[in-house]
């Protein structure tokens, strides 16, 4: 019973923070005096096209009839938004469901495998640094992580791109793949795409783990000092069973809410990220769009990088119980 | 309670389980000791108490039984294990393997707080299975006599089994922990501060339950605590340590009733008991020492009413105040007149104090 009614608050939750943010992009596009869609009508009026016309390319711009009152707006922008329907692209006249269909793989598959190595590093680093603490290695170490984790991941993607694309000339400066190679089932594609996600991925590793790697080094250390494993060695258990079942375990267990969480965020760090290594993903789209005042498409990216912010608490929040028995309800293990 | 007469009418050379000698622990390379020169014998089949403040190394002498001292202490003397009459084990030369074979096979520890003795993330079926396997024990026959454990210590077993270690209360998980220091059938129980973290009922119901497991299991029980009152009625001896060294030794009755170290008489009057008002308690004056800074001559004699120069320069060895009952002090036939107890002295072993 109480288990049903935390699922259904969190779900409810969740579909009510989608929810509010789609109308404050509603209103912000619509109601602000001097918003976007005026700034458009009254310089294509001034182009002079005539206003019957403006009206019509308005409206396909954002599913949207001028003449309407705003609840009538409103409830066609949700049910079009509920159909997928994001509007028109002005920049690439294209619709923006279409552009980021493209794009949202590329930036999937650069933000995932950047979040999964970090945590994979953190994971082995931190615990051998807290198996020797104290060691040179573990004190190298610590210095590193704190060092890695000042630098901000746009300064050592430009970094990396001058010194392995400009300079050893190793690994490509941009894009998600070269121009002769197309999307396909081939070894040579995989290749081609991984080549050029190399240094996106490497720039926000090394930024990101650092954090992560002493995180992981304290949880271990504090598991390590813990009575049950003091108690495990006593019980004679083998060093394999207890750093596995003992220590990784406990020390992993309070991380996964971050794992989870640290994806959504860095696909909105993907905005900057793609626009140094030119990859055209989410990011890249949504640099272009701020810089061409392009709304629509604008507004379904921040929706689409929103949505999965709130879907990755959600999901951390529905199976933090499932894999640290102590949480059954969830009450004191909330991500947000 | 009555003293097990048994144990006390054995001839002097009594069957000791494990016998101490001159065990010391330091730390910092031998700069500051948190067990110094202990020799202690405990005799099969008894409860024996050690009795001592927080920091006084009655921690220390626990783990120095099972040779698992925390590091970086180190650990000398001699801790000799007879698993029957006259075979002798030196625990602390044993190698690595040995030694996992002797820990709870032979000599088992209930650590305090049993909360965190078990992996929050683990069912307590599963400790149970791991530490059998851990000691190629048939699982099957150990989960058995997990379940009588269980049983013999008022659990349900199934439920026990099946539970996280969070979802047990406190009196139940320590019971439960009880049970898992027992699947392994040692001999000895090494508890320290076993029932620290429970209130005052489930800490005597526990104690009760002890008393039944040594009857049917045969266990010998080492109970550390710093709570004397508590471990007066169930222990046959008690051993009192003051600044890691050992001060008192003798039938609990003894020790109780006719205390004879400055120190255990001072302890006793700081304690509360029935036969004392409370305004008669008096805490121990002055402050006991840290490893660093022990006292040279007697450890007590800062705190002591009784000090001479000889206490000073001098170290008092364990003085017989009866054949079975030791006391480390110059001066213990005075203090039993200078120093007066706030309930009544009786002498005899059978003192209402308790
Ligand atoms: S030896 Fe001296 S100082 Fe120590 S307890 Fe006895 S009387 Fe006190």
């Amino acid at each position: 019973m109480r288990m049903n009614s935390y699922y259904l608050k969190r779900t409810v939750r969740a579909v009510l923070t989608v929810w509010i943010v789609i109308t404050i992009t509603f209103g912000m596009i619509r109601l602000l005096p001097g918003g976007p869609l005026e700034q458009l009508r009254g310089k294509l009026l001034r182009q002079g096209v005539s206003p019957s016309r403006v009206n019509a390319m308005i409206e396909s711009y954002q599913n949207v009839q001028p003449n309407q009152s705003i609840l009538e707006q409103y409830y066609e922008y949700m049910t079009a938004l509920l159909t997928g329907d994001l509007g028109q692209s002005f920049l690439q006249k294209e619709p923006v469901t279409a552009i980021i269909g493209d794009a949202l793989p590329w930036t999937v598959f650069v933000m995932v495998m950047s979040t999964l190595l970090i945590f994979v590093i953190a994971i082995g680093w931190g615990a051998l640094m807290a198996y020797w603490e104290g060691s040179t290695f573990d004190l190298v170490s610590s210095s590193a992580s704190i060092l890695f984790a000042a630098v901000p991941f746009y300064v050592l993607g430009i970094v990396l791109i001058i010194v392995f694309g400009y300079q050893l000339e190793l690994l490509p400066t941009g894009h998600r793949l070269s121009p002769t190679v197309e999307p396909g089932l081939s070894l040579l594609f995989v290749l081609d795409a991984i080549d050029h996600a190399i240094l996106p991925i490497t720039s926000m590793v090394l930024t990101g783990a650092g954090l992560q790697v002493l995180a992981m080094r304290g949880n271990a250390i504090q598991v390590l000092g813990s009575d049950f494993v003091r108690v495990a060695r006593l019980r004679g258990l083998s060093d394999r069973r207890i750093s596995v079942r003992y220590v990784a375990r406990n020390a992993i267990l309070p991380m996964y809410t971050g794992f989870l969480t640290l994806i959504g965020f860095n696909l909105g760090g993907s905005i900057i990220l793609e626009e140094v290594f030119s990859y055209p993903g989410i990011g890249y789209y949504m640099f272009q769009a701020l810089e061409a005042r392009d709304y629509p498409l604008m507004m379904g990216i921040f929706l689409i990088i929103t949505v999965a912010l709130v879907m990755a608490v959600y999901i951390a929040d529905l199976t933090y119980g499932l894999i640290d028995p102590r949480v059954k309800s969830g009450d004191s293990r909330e991500a947000y | 309670m009555s003293i097990s007469s048994d144990v006390l009418n054995e001839p002097q050379d009594r069957d000791a389980i494990i016998r101490m000698d001159d065990v010391s622990v330091t730390y910092d390379s031998g700069d500051s000791y948190v067990l110094d020169d202990v020799s202690l014998a405990i005799e099969r089949n008894e409860i024996i108490g050690i009795v001592g403040e927080s920091g006084s190394g009655k921690s220390m002498l626990a783990s120095s039984l099972l040779d698992a001292v925390p590091d970086p202490g180190q650990l000398s003397g001699s801790v000799e294990y007879r698993p029957v009459q006259d075979q002798n084990v030196e625990v602390l030369a044993l190698e690595d393997s040995e030694l996992r074979a002797l820990r709870w096979e032979e000599i088992s520890m209930v650590f305090q707080g049993a909360m965190s003795s078990f992996n929050p993330t683990m069912k307590i079926k599963e400790h149970f299975i791991e530490t059998l396997e851990a000691h190629n024990a048939p699982v099957e026959t150990g989960l058995n006599r997990a379940h009588e454990l269980l049983e013999d210590l008022y659990l349900k077993p199934g439920r026990v089994l099946g539970s996280y270690p969070h979802e047990l209360s406190g009196g139940m998980q320590q019971r439960a922990l009880i049970a898992l220091s027992l699947v392994l059938e040692p001999d000895v129980l090494v508890m320290d501060e076993p029932t620290a973290a429970l209130d005052l009922l489930m800490q005597q119901s526990i104690l009760l339950l002890l008393r039944e497991l040594r009857e049917k299991y045969d266990l010998t029980m080492v109970f550390i605590t710093h709570d004397l009152p508590l471990v007066a009625s169930l222990a046959d001896r008690l051993a009192v340590m003051y600044a890691f060294e050992l001060v008192e030794l003798g039938p609990a009755s003894e020790v109780i009733n006719t205390p004879t170290h400055p120190y255990t008489r001072a302890l006793l009057n700081a304690t509360p008991n029935l036969n004392a008002p409370l305004s008669e308690m008096r805490p121990v004056k002055g402050k006991s020492p840290a490893p660093i800074n022990v006292p040279s001559g007697c450890s007590y004699h800062p705190r002591c009413p009784l000090d001479t120069e000889e206490c000073r320069t001098n170290h008092p060895p364990a003085d017989p105040v009866t054949p079975e009952h030791t006391a480390a002090c110059f001066h213990w036939e005075e203090a039993r007149t200078e120093i007066s107890l706030n309930y009544a002295e009786t002498g005899t072993n059978d003192g209402d104090w308790r």
